[in-house]
């Protein structure tokens, strides 16, 4: 949220120049004043020699208690910072996925002797920065009120108290997130490529779900903190305006007597990349963008001779200048997406390759074609000298750029130690980046890139897409994943000969009451009942045959939103603000929203295909496809068992052109004067989180006065 | 011709601070057409930030033809006599560094950041950009469409992305400040080639610009190369529109309702205020740090951690050459109503106006000053940033040093001072932001 407001604050347009156009220059001389000779400047200037870059230097020593010191001099601005870093193996979460996070984030939230608010205001009153994670504590602030922050830091390292408050508000922000994440699909790619690439056994492949969240407990978050933040399993890094001798008396003072303790340091086995190439698929409905990654682990760790060859290769396929062969392709040549890229990284445990894009429903299996083609180019053909000198370039200048931040140096150090690097690892780090050939990138691609071992996951729209990607999959068979990596396995339940969509709806109108009991349903009131964020909102809605409806949103007794459609025109009112609605996709939304039983009429309104048996929150479903006159689609499921409707799927389009995706679930069908109403409904897409309303009471045939439909 | 003007500004020069802020050194003159040059030489790393800030924003342009000094941000990276259509970005980065351009009300300003030995390519590509750009029809329509773009995408599908341009309108009856920077495509859309021609002429003239270079150079061999590439650039001949517009008192409170793509309300309560550098200035800086500096101010403290009314809430001036407008700016948290918001942030406000704040809340202040102040230099491209901008709105670089006086001279008092006589009703904007009603 912050960071939306500061790039609406930022007056400046800041804008990156990244239009290319390379094409034939049309010159045309603007009318200069002029008159002095100015061909001398179509000479490109030629570089100067370049400067060796000299890597800042820093030391280190170690405590009694183990505790491992690293230290950088800089004294440029009086600052200086201490970032404690935990060394261990993530650790394997199981059903409490997220207690190590919330562990960190709790720390800085309370302690034996202050709240949350006192830590705030003594940080804040020396204009210091103190933030805590669960892979360490980080602090900065002016040399001058080092011994304050030191306090600070070390109040929190040794007596964080995990109030239950503070615990109750990140259990609930983390729930908050989580249901944001449910319905973005580069989130959802995420949590499936995790799973798919490392498994459930690896830390990595651990997703944090709603449940997992629900299940953690405070003493998860103590357990971690004990047992983790111990001295023999830590490096403190201290950078900035600071002289040896000072870095020692402070280590000694303030963390000398940090008690060590046992640590355990799990180690897993290596995932390793799948024997052939598998296509995973995570459906979301309605969806008109498919968002692509395929991936795969590697066994790269740091340190490794192959690491900077591999930087090289990868900046080439698509790494981070603009002019990487993926951008080039998927973008600039094809129009396919705003932008394509690729990564690998390394790491000690295990490390991934990752080539993604978000692309059009119709092209993502033209966009699948294209990122194989890529890699399979990067291992068959040599790179150019031109392509490898660029990405030589574009690496060293981001490098020399790095260091002017002694952060860099310290991480440097870190690494160093961390991983048992070569002294000279860094300081050599652009003469072996100089020393590259095009030989070297291409036995590194044949090493790395696996277009034939890789995982391809999409998430899209399952109907549009998911079938024109079966080619992809070794065996042809396509696995689907749910939202937080969960496995799905698709129904193979065979339809009843003869089935129809027409008789599935009318199954699910005699279910409810009978066409002729609805027909004779001529007004109908409902009150339902959300909770936001501990508030409760009221919704009333009010139906009149043959086509008018309202629908007021009241919180607190006060009216918040209301929308009235009097048969022919609509109104829509926040706070005291009305505004006549005539025409439009929201005046046609009220029209369908003002007949009481749409299904009464689908078979001369719509067009209706059954599209198979699915699985709906456990439950077999018959999955129809209804199409309006306008030719805009949306999905319903009916329970197989009671012929139910159970969930149905729109997208509606919001105001800014964008089109967003609504899951409405019904469930909890009770009868009401004779008919049956779902008692409660569950919304998501609308909200950025998935809302609940109960239904309180429902009114049929009831005496509605038309003023309540007036629109004025 | 080099002729020097201030030579050398020592340490001594940032006496007063209290922090041991190292001081910045730098060197500063004019060539012969009046383009001003700044040179800071900090050898520790191998890279050079070249830049040049032209004195032209969207306060400049004519009423009928908004949007043009933001889109020449645009349109001068399409080339010049001696580099081709979209070559600028690929010199950069085929020598390994990174460019860009911003643009404001009241400046627009051009970098790149380099390997040190390509010095001279970067003062190369700028003097192209300031002798003999390429501003023609070709140029011109397809950065239209790439504006265009830009607007969809930072303003009209950003969530509370029209904010700024919502409030300015109103704050503004008869100042430039009325229009948002990237002004309006109609205009842009009506103008002509001559038009742009004509904005290029008078406002990219060396007697306009700074340029500022910062990092490992060596001075000596630095001024030599500059003025091989600026001197010989001719003077402008059309004299420079600065307006001088005054804008009257708002004389009573704006309230308005704007409906947007959003899923949170929130609500905006906008001041106006005297311009950057004023004592006034100052004093409702730092009365913004009280409302929103860190999570023990008081805004985030009452309305995010103890009510929980916002999930986002703050206090913004914003830093103009002219009178501008400090921005109070709040999103509700889920079911809290906009004005159970907009009062929870009045009341906070208001005891600002009638109770002094404590010495230990005013020293906390100054301490986060400090802090700020030191922290900031921590960069090349910062340092030539910074110093450009002091040349150019104050004529005064070494504020780069000196700055952090001004702040500390103001008192507890002057900050009380200045919550009564700017946060008054009659002196503000009101906007209740609201999700465009949700279709049934």
């Amino acid at each position: 949220m912050k960071n939306i407001f500061i790039l609406l604050l930022t007056l400046g347009m800041l804008t990156q120049c990244s239009k290319k156009n390379v094409e034939v220059i049309q010159d045309k001389a603007p009318e200069m004043m002029d008159q002095v000779d100015q061909s001398w400047r179509s000479a490109i200037p030629t570089p100067g020699p370049a400067r060796s870059i000299q890597i800042g230097d820093y030391q280190s020593f170690d405590l009694d208690n183990g505790l491992k010191v690293i230290v950088v001099e800089n004294d440029k601005i009086p600052r200086v910072s201490y970032s404690l870093r935990l060394l261990n193996n993530p650790i394997i979460e199981g059903d409490q996925a997220g207690y190590v996070s919330m562990a960190g984030q709790l720390m800085r939230t309370g302690t034996e002797s202050k709240s949350k608010a006192e830590i705030d205001a003594a940080v804040d009153f020396i204009g210091a920065n103190l933030t805590t994670s669960s892979g360490g504590v980080f602090a900065s602030g002016l040399k001058k009120h080092q011994g304050k922050l030191l306090d600070l830091m070390t109040d929190v390292l040794y007596n964080a108290s995990f109030p239950q408050e503070e615990f109750d508000k990140a259990k609930n922000q983390a729930l908050s997130g989580l249901a944001t994440t449910k319905t973005d699909p580069n989130a959802i790619a995420g949590n499936i490529a995790s799973v798919v690439r490392y498994g459930k056994d690896h830390p990595y492949g651990e997703v944090q779900t709603e449940k997992s969240t629900q299940n953690i407990t405070i003493e998860n978050c103590k357990e971690y903190y004990n047992n983790f933040f111990r001295p023999n399993n830590a490096y403190l890094v201290i950078v900035g305006d600071i002289t040896m001798a000072e870095a020692k008396k402070n280590a000694m003072d303030y963390f000398g007597k940090w008690e060590k303790g046992m640590v355990d340091n799990p180690t897993y086995a290596t995932p390793e990349a799948p024997s052939e190439r598998k296509v995973i698929f995570g459906n979301k409905d309605g969806a008109v963008q498919s968002v692509i990654n395929v991936t795969y682990p590697v066994n790269l760790k740091p340190g490794s001779a192959d690491v900077l060859p591999v930087r090289v290769m990868n900046s080439v396929l698509g790494g981070g200048v603009f002019l990487g062969r993926l951008m080039q392709n998927l973008r600039e040549d094809k129009a396919y997406t705003y932008g394509a890229r690729s990564s690998i990284g390394s790491d000690d445990l295990v490390a991934s390759f990752t080539a993604s894009a978000s692309v059009r429903n119709e092209v993502t299996d033209s966009s699948v074609t294209e990122f194989i083609y890529e890699m399979e180019r990067m291992v068959n053909e040599p790179i150019s000298q031109e392509d490898l000198q660029l990405a030589k370039n574009s690496i060293a200048g981001s490098f020399a750029r790095s260091l002017e931040s002694p952060q860099t140096i310290a991480n440097f150090a870190l690494n160093t130690y961390r991983y048992n690097l070569p002294e000279n690892y860094f300081s050599s780090y652009l003469e072996r980046l100089d020393a590259i050939t095009v030989e070297d990138v291409q036995a590194t691609a044949k090493k790395y890139i696996r277009p034939d071992n890789a995982y391809v996951v999409v998430v899209g729209s399952k109907d549009d897409v998911s079938e024109k990607l079966i080619p992809f999959d070794g065996d042809k068979t396509i696995d689907f994943y749910g939202a937080f990596g969960e496995r799905i396995e698709i129904s193979n339940d065979v339809m009843p000969d003869n089935l129809t969509a027409e008789d599935v709806i009318n199954d699910y109108i005699e279910a409810i009451g009978g066409r002729a009991t609805w027909e004779g349903v001529k007004t109908m009131k409902q009150v339902r009942e959300m909770s936001l964020m501990g508030q409760t909102a009221t919704l009333t809605m009010s139906q009149k045959a043959p086509n008018m409806f309202a629908l007021v949103v009241g919180m607190q007794g006060m009216t918040v939103q209301e929308q009235r459609f009097d048969g022919v025109k609509g109104m829509a009112g926040q706070m005291g603000n009305n505004q006549v609605i005539t025409e439009g996709p929201q005046l046609d939304a009220m029209k369908s929203q003002a007949d009481i039983f749409p299904h009464l009429n689908y078979s001369s309104t719509k067009t209706l295909e059954l599209k198979g048996i699915e699985d709906i929150n456990g439950k077999k479903a018959y999955k129809v496809m209804v199409t309006d006159a306008a030719g805009k689609t949306s999905t319903e499921y009916y329970d197989i068992q009671n012929s139910y409707l159970i969930r149905s799927v729109g997208s509606q389009d919001g105001p800014g052109g964008q089109t967003v995706t609504i899951t409405t679930d019904m469930t909890d069908y009770k009868e009401v004067s004779g008919v049956m109403l779902p008692h409660s409904l569950t919304i998501e897409g609308m909200m950025p989180q998935a809302v609940n309303m109960k239904l309180k009471s429902a009114e049929i045939n009831g005496n509605i006065d038309d003023a309540e439909f007036k629109v004025e | 011709m080099i002729r020097i003007c201030k030579i050398l500004l020592l340490a001594l020069m940032a006496g007063g601070a209290s922090a041991q802020m190292n001081a910045i050194e730098f060197e500063e003159y004019d060539l012969d057409n009046g383009l001003h040059v700044i040179l800071h030489q900090d050898n520790s790393t191998p890279i050079v930030m070249v830049s040049v800030m032209y004195h032209v924003g969207s306060k400049n342009e004519n009423p009928d033809k908004t949007g043009f000094a933001h889109f020449f941000e645009h349109l001068l990276f399409e080339g010049s006599e001696n580099i081709g259509r979209g070559e600028y970005s690929d010199y950069v980065e085929k020598a390994g560094g990174t460019l860009n351009a911003n643009t404001s009300n009241d400046r627009t300003y051009y970098f790149e950041i380099l390997p040190s030995n390509q010095l001279e390519l970067g003062l190369w590509l700028e003097s192209e950009r300031m002798l003999h750009a390429k501003v023609d029809n070709k140029g011109i329509e397809t950065q239209r469409e790439v504006v265009k773009e830009e607007r969809r995408l930072r303003v009209d599908n950003q969530p509370y992305g029209t904010i700024l341009q919502e409030t300015m309108v109103r704050a503004f009856r008869q100042h430039p400040y009325q229009w948002p920077v990237i002004g309006s495509m109609e205009h842009l859309d009506a103008a002509v080639e001559s038009d742009y021609v004509n904005f290029y002429k008078t406002f990219y003239v060396p007697e306009n610009a700074v340029v500022s270079v910062a990092g490992d150079i060596n001075k000596e061999q630095a001024k030599i190369l500059i003025d091989k590439y600026f001197s010989s650039i001719p003077r402008g001949t059309t004299p420079i529109y600065r307006p001088t517009i005054v804008e009257p008192p708002l004389g009573g409170e704006i309230r308005d309702t704007i409906y947007d793509n959003i899923q949170l309300p929130a609500v905006v309560m906008a001041y106006r205020m005297p311009a950057q550098g004023t004592e006034d200035f100052y004093a409702l800086s730092m009365l913004s740090q009280l409302l929103s500096q860190g999570q023990s101010s008081r805004l985030y403290k009452a309305m995010v951690d103890e009510q929980r009314k916002a999930l986002f809430v703050g206090n913004f001036p914003l830093p103009l050459e002219d009178p501008g407008i400090t921005i109070a700016f709040g999103i509700a948290n889920m079911g809290i109503d906009v004005k159970g918001l907009e009062d929870g942030i009045s009341m906070e406000m208001e005891k600002t106006k009638t109770e002094l704040m404590s010495d230990e809340e005013f020293q906390k202040l100054r301490n986060q000053i400090e802090n700020n102040f030191v922290s900031r230099n921590s960069r090349v491209a910062g340092i030539a940033e910074s110093l450009a901008n002091y040349h150019m709105y104050f004529g005064d670089a070494n504020l780069i040093n000196t700055e952090l006086d001004r702040y500390l001279a103001v008192t507890k008092e002057d900050i009380m001072r200045v919550a009564n006589k700017y946060f008054s009703v009659d002196n503000r904007v009101v906007l209740h932001y609201l999700p465009k009603p949700a279709q049934p």
